[in-house]
């Protein structure tokens, strides 16, 4: 039985009638409003509602509020305080010509977006656009149909085309992060969230211990490692069908496992007499061959993103250390030798570089290194514990889970370590982020 | 410094005016977006209520221990301790299997789950492989002191099921160790 909940059309049509220009220098990406603390000034405008309909659900500042976190979550951005706006969002037009940009550039704004939406039963239209107040400009307009209780989804969408619009590639809003929660109480069960702690979903609850998730490359099935059958077992989710296939190794147990990029394989992590390996499975869960043959610890596979090689932990040299395997030669290469515990590695979507957590002192913090070795970055401070480092999407930023608050919380900050938040918490312990593909 | 954000400040607007308009390839309709997904299933009456090997189990294990909500019981066999990511047998943890080895040499019947443990620093998954690699120190041992393979078998709970909830080294250290649970032939006492 199909059980598709979700099911939104969420319908992209042009609202502006902005003449093709050409695309961004694309060397030209985002870290150029990012770094040396230059935040681009913004303001984003409470929606107007357009239709005969009563903004019930509050949509007017519900959807300027979504794209405001995105925003904001970024760090490119300085979103200017709602309260400083001058203009009143109900009575001032929407489109080009029919409001005045001496409002915006008053209060600092550089650019404005601005919006308006029709609701009609449990349907919404929204259309947003982007200007350039300097300009005075209409930079880009999109308007979306989508379900009234789906409105933070349409905000997502056009936070992403926003920071397209800036970067020349689009934002990574449309995503969720899967991870590991106590939600307060002893067990540890698998969650999927949005950044902004909406959409919630609990994937496991079955009282156990539920560990270690990943996404497959389509977004629709989660992989998971799980006690529930008293054994350490792999699950793999279908998150749209509820249906769930066990994989079980011919000998010992299941540790972990991640989906590779290209959907065809499994790299798994089997423990057989207390030796711990790497084994590739096909997608149905079947034994390929062996990948590492060590008596020591070899775990936490990550791809690469052309399915071509693994980064995996190893103990041989009487550390845990970071190594590369080359799939299909079997060959492998240490990668980090600063420090005596670097684990968890996670490979970067852009492929240049691998983030890992690292063991300062008595702390853990997070650490990224090039493919090919050189310098470890350091990237949180080692006044409390950061792991679990995993990469956006785009490469350009990094959630992870640190315990600087007390209990443990989701964090995100960008791939050069700078402006890191907090996510959401459950209130108990979240750790294991895994962030999504893209998703559609 | 105000003259570098200004420098920044106009190549953001050059950028900006780059971007401008390069008109999404808009009108197409887009699919549907992604993902409240459905329901998980509901998790069956006794579903991880049975050993994994069929074996009947005392419910005692470290996973019975916490479904249950209480803390893991002593039994007649002792724990053992590791230093932080070790998994080779100190001379204490040595004396204390000689006395395991003792009482299961004692009690023939008596077959063991070892559980390997590790404290809640370092990765997840590492830990994993960590506790494993207890485990199977401790039965090794216990093999070379006589008792019968067949009667030993472990599992590994890595850093999640902790005795000691502080973070502190004191709880990590009660936390790094062996757990022997008898899963048949307990005696009656």
């Amino acid at each position: 039985m199909l059980k598709i909940v979700f099911a939104v059309l969420l319908l992209i049509l042009d609202a502006s009638a902005v003449s093709a220009q050409p695309k961004p220098e694309t060397g030209v990406r985002g870290e150029i409003v990012g770094q040396g603390g230059l935040k681009f000034p913004i303001a984003v405008s409470p929606l107007k509602n357009l239709g005969t309909s009563p903004d019930v659900g509050k949509l007017s500042e519900g959807i300027a509020d979504a794209i405001v976190y995105d925003l904001d979550l970024s760090g490119w951005f300085n979103v200017l305080d709602r309260a400083a706006y001058i203009e009143n969002a109900q009575k001032s037009g929407v489109a080009l010509g029919s409001f005045d940009f001496k409002d915006w550039s008053t209060i600092g704004a550089e650019g404005l977006v601005k919006g308006g939406f029709t609701i009609q039963g449990d349907e919404v239209t929204v259309e947003l656009r982007l200007f350039d107040v300097f300009q005075n400009k209409e930079r880009v307009g999109k308007r979306y149909v989508g379900r009234v209780k789906d409105y933070r989804r349409i905000a997502h969408k056009f936070a992403d085309e926003i920071i397209n619009q800036f970067t020349g590639v689009p934002g990574i809003f449309n995503t969720r992060i899967a991870y590991v929660s106590t939600s307060g109480g002893r067990f540890k069960e698998i969650h999927i969230a949005h950044l902004d702690g909406s959409e919630k979903f609990q994937v496991t609850n079955n009282h156990t211990i539920n560990l270690s998730p990943s996404w497959t490359p389509d977004g629709k099935s989660v992989l998971y490692t799980s006690y529930k059958d008293r054994n350490s077992s792999l699950y793999l989710f279908e998150l749209y069908s509820g249906k769930e296939v066990k994989f079980t190794p011919r000998n010992g147990r299941y540790l972990g496992g991640k989906v590779s990029p290209d959907g065809q394989f499994i790299a798994a992590t089997v423990e057989v007499g207390g030796n711990s390996n790497i084994i590739l499975l096909d997608r149905n869960g079947n034994l390929i061959r062996s990948l590492t043959e060590s008596p020591g610890i070899e775990v936490s596979p990550s791809w690469s993103p052309d399915s071509r090689q693994l980064a995996f932990v190893s103990d041989r040299s009487g550390s845990p250390q970071v190594y590369i395997l080359d799939v299909t030669s079997n060959k492998s290469r240490r990668l980090t030798y600063s420090g005596n515990y670097n684990t968890s590695p996670e490979w970067s979507p852009r492929g240049d570089r691998i983030a890992y957590t690292g063991r300062v002192g008595n702390r853990f913090a997070i650490f990224t290194i090039g493919v090919d070795g050189g310098e470890p970055r350091k990237l949180t401070a080692e006044s409390a514990d950061s792991e679990d480092p995993t990469w956006a999407p785009d490469g350009r930023f990094i959630a992870f889970s640190s315990n600087r608050a007390g209990k443990y919380n989701l964090y995100v900050m960008q791939a050069s370590g700078e402006n890191q938040r907090r996510l959401t918490g459950s209130g108990g312990d979240d750790t294991k982020p895994t962030w999504s593909p893209r998703l559609e | 410094m105000a003259v570098v954000n200004r420098i920044l400040c106009c190549g953001l607007v050059t950028l900006i005016l780059a971007a401008a308009g390069c008109s999404p390839s808009a009108t197409k309709p887009e699919p549907g977006a992604a993902s409240a997904p459905a329901k998980p299933e509901e998790q069956r009456p006794g579903e991880g209520q049975s050993g994994a090997t069929g074996e009947s189990t005392t419910g005692q294990s470290s996973l019975d221990q916490l479904q249950k909500g209480k803390p893991p019981t002593s039994g007649p066999l002792k724990d053992i301790y590791f230093s932080f990511d070790r998994y080779d047998l100190e001379g204490e943890a040595r004396e204390t299997l000689k006395a395991n080895a003792d009482w299961l040499k004692r009690n023939p019947a008596a077959r063991v789950e070892i559980e390997g443990h590790c404290d809640e620093r370092g990765t997840n998954e590492y830990n994993l492989a960590l506790g494993a690699k207890r485990a199977q120190a401790a039965k090794d041992y216990l093999v070379t002191l006589g008792i019968a393979t067949e009667r030993l078998s472990t599992i590994s709970y890595g850093q999640e099921i902790p005795v000691c909830q502080d973070h502190n080294e004191n709880c990590w250290h009660q936390n790094r160790r062996d757990r022997f649970v008898i899963i048949q032939g307990r005696p009656a006492s």
